[in-house]
C-alpha cells in the first residue's frame, strides 16, 4: 500500500496533500499547468525532498529519513526520456538490470524489444534515435526492473495519437500482468481516464476532488475544473 | 569581403602563431651532448616526467571529488570555491612561488610542523611536487567542474533510480559522459605543472626539472646545450593536450 502525506512548500504555491492506495491499484492526478501534480511525484521518486509529511510504500519507508534513490523499489518516467547517450538503446533497457543479463532477463527484454517496436533501433546509440523511439526505449528501461510503483509524469506530451494508443495500450498490459501501482500525471483527461478509473484533482496544490471519473465529469468541484474537463 | 580574402588573413596568422617553432631550425652550432649537459639534462627529464606524474595523480585524487561536489553544489556555493579555485590560478607563479616556500618553510604554520616532523619543503623533491600540484589543480577543477557540470542532473537521478548506487553512477554515467572534458582539463593540468618555471625556480632550484634545466643549460652553456632538451620538453609536453583538444573538438557520434 502507498501511503502518502506530502507537504512541499514552493515559491509559487505550497502542497499539501494526502493520497493512499492499495497495492496494485492506479490513480490519475489531474490539474491545470502548476498545480502541483509533478511535484507529488517528485516527492515520492525521492528527486524533491518535501519539507514535511510521510511517504511510505508497502514496508518501506520512503520519507522522512529520505531513503537513497537507488533502493526506492520506483520506475519514474518523465516527458524527458533523460537517455543516456553513450549507450545503445539495448544497453539503456538494460541499465537497471546491473551486470550480465540470466537468461529470463533476457527473455523479458526480447519481450519488451518486441512489443515496443525497437527492434530495429537495438543496437543504435540512444543519442540517434527519433523522439518517439526515445519515448518508448524509456518506457522499456523503466519496465525492466519490474518496479513495484510506477510514476508516470506527462509521458506521451508530446507525440502522434497513434503512439500514444500503442504505448497506453502496452502499458495497461503490463500492468495486468505485473500488478504494479501506478499513478499518472497528465493534463490530458483522456488520456489520464485510459490509464486510470480514478482520478484525484489537484487545484493550487491541494486536492479538491477526488473519485472515477463518472464521478468527476458529473459534478466537478470548481469552475476551473469544469472548463478543464470541457471539449475543446 | 570575399571569403579568400579572410581565408587569407586567417592562412597569415596562422602562420604567425607557428612561426616560433621555426626556432628549431636555426643553425645555433653543433647541439651539446657531453656528460656535463648530458647527465644533469637527463636527470631533469626524469625528475620532470616522474614527479610531474606523482603531481598530477595527487590532482586526480583529490580534485576529482571536489570539482563533482561544486558541480552539483547550488549556485551560490559553487560560485564561491569557483573564486576560490580561480585566485589559485590568477597568482604570477613567481608570486605563488614565494608565498609557497614562506608558508611551508620554517616561519609558516603548516612548515613550522613539517619542519619539527623533518619533512623539507624547500629544494626537495617534496617541494617539487606540492608546488606542481598548487600549479596545476586550480585548473583541472575548473575543468572538471565544467565537464560534470554539463550532466544534466536527471541523468544521473534517473540511474541511481535504476537501481544503481551511487558509485556505479559515477562509472557507468558520468564518467563516460564528462571524460572528454576530464582529459581536456587534465592536459591542461599537466602540461601547466610540467612547463612550470617561476614557482619551481623559488621552491625547489633542486632537483631540477626541464624546465629549470633549460634554463640551467641556457645561462651555462649556451644554446646548443638548451636544444635537446628542448626538442624533449615539447615532445613531452605537447602531444597530449594537443590530441585531447583536436578529439574535443570532433562532433560527439552519439
Amino acid at each position: 500500500m502507498l501511503d502518502a502525506h506530502i507537504f512541499k512548500r514552493r515559491r509559487e504555491l505550497t502542497v499539501d496533500v494526502h493520497l493512499q492506495m492499495e497495492q496494485g491499484a492506479s490513480l490519475g492526478l489531474f490539474g491545470a499547468s502548476g498545480s502541483g501534480k509533478s511535484t507529488i511525484l517528485s516527492c515520492i521518486a525521492g528527486i524533491e525532498r518535501p519539507d514535511a509529511g510521510l511517504i511510505r510504500f508497502g514496508d518501506l519507508q520512503l520519507f522522512p529519513l529520505p531513503l537513497p534513490l537507488h533502493r526506492r523499489p520506483i520506475g519514474y518516467l518523465t516527458q524527458e526520456p533523460n537517455l543516456f547517450p553513450h549507450l545503445t538503446v539495448a544497453q539503456n533497457i538494460a541499465f537497471g538490470l546491473g551486470g550480465r543479463p540470466t537468461a529470463h532477463e533476457n527473455g523479458w527484454l526480447a519481450d519488451l524489444r518486441r512489443s515496443l517496436g525497437l527492434a530495429d533501433v537495438w543496437n543504435a546509440p540512444a543519442g540517434r534515435i527519433s523522439g518517439g523511439q526515445a519515448r518508448r526505449v524509456a518506457l522499456a528501461r523503466m519496465l525492466a526492473r519490474r518496479p513495484p510503483l510506477v510514476l508516470l509524469d506527462e509521458p506521451f506530451s508530446g507525440l502522434d495519437r497513434q503512439l500514444v494508443r500503442e504505448l497506453i495500450d502496452g502499458l495497461l498490459i503490463w500492468k495486468n500482468s505485473m500488478a504494479f501501482t501506478m499513478i499518472v500525471v497528465d493534463h490530458q483527461a483522456h488520456v489520464l481516464e485510459r490509464l486510470s478509473p480514478c482520478v484525484a484533482v489537484l487545484e493550487r496544490g491541494r486536492i479538491i476532488q477526488e473519485g472515477d471519473w463518472e464521478q468527476v465529469r458529473a459534478a466537478p468541484a470548481t469552475d476551473l475544473l469544469r472548463k478543464l474537463l470541457a471539449p475543446l | 569581403m570575399p571569403r579568400w580574402v579572410a581565408r587569407g588573413g586567417v592562412v597569415l596568422f596562422g602562420l604567425a602563431l607557428l612561426y616560433p617553432l621555426s626556432g628549431l631550425l636555426v643553425h645555433v652550432g653543433p647541439w651539446r651532448w657531453d656528460a656535463e649537459v648530458a647527465n644533469p639534462t637527463l636527470a631533469s627529464i626524469r625528475v620532470s616526467l616522474l614527479w610531474t606524474g606523482a603531481a598530477m595523480l595527487i590532482v586526480l585524487l583529490v580534485g576529482t571529488p571536489i570539482a563533482i561536489y561544486v558541480a552539483r553544489a547550488a549556485a551560490r556555493e559553487r560560485l564561491w570555491w569557483q573564486s576560490i579555485l580561480i585566485l589559485s590560478i590568477l597568482l604570477p607563479p613567481l608570486a605563488l612561488g614565494i608565498l609557497l616556500s614562506m608558508a611551508f618553510g620554517p616561519s609558516g604554520w603548516i612548515g613550522h610542523w613539517l619542519n619539527q616532523a623533518g619533512v623539507r619543503l624547500s629544494n626537495s623533491t617534496a617541494a617539487f611536487v606540492v608546488t606542481q600540484v598548487y600549479v596545476s589543480i586550480g585548473y583541472y577543477i575548473l575543468g572538471a567542474i565544467a565537464a560534470f557540470g554539463s550532466i544534466p542532473a536527471m541523468l544521473e537521478k534517473q540511474a541511481a533510480l535504476l537501481g544503481q548506487p551511487p558509485w556505479r553512477v559515477f562509472w557507468r554515467v558520468s564518467f563516460p559522459l564528462a571524460r572528454l572534458g576530464l582529459a581536456v582539463a587534465f592536459s591542461v593540468a599537466w602540461v601547466r605543472a610540467l612547463g612550470e618555471f617561476g614557482a619551481v625556480m623559488v621552491t625547489a632550484y633542486y632537483p631540477s626539472g626541464m624546465p629549470v634545466q633549460l634554463w640551467v643549460n641556457l645561462q651555462s652553456f649556451g644554446l646548443p646545450a638548451v636544444m635537446p632538451l628542448l626538442v624533449v620538453f615539447l615532445v613531452t609536453a605537447l602531444p597530449l593536450p594537443w590530441a585531447v583538444h583536436l578529439m574535443s573538438q570532433r562532433p560527439p557520434h552519439a
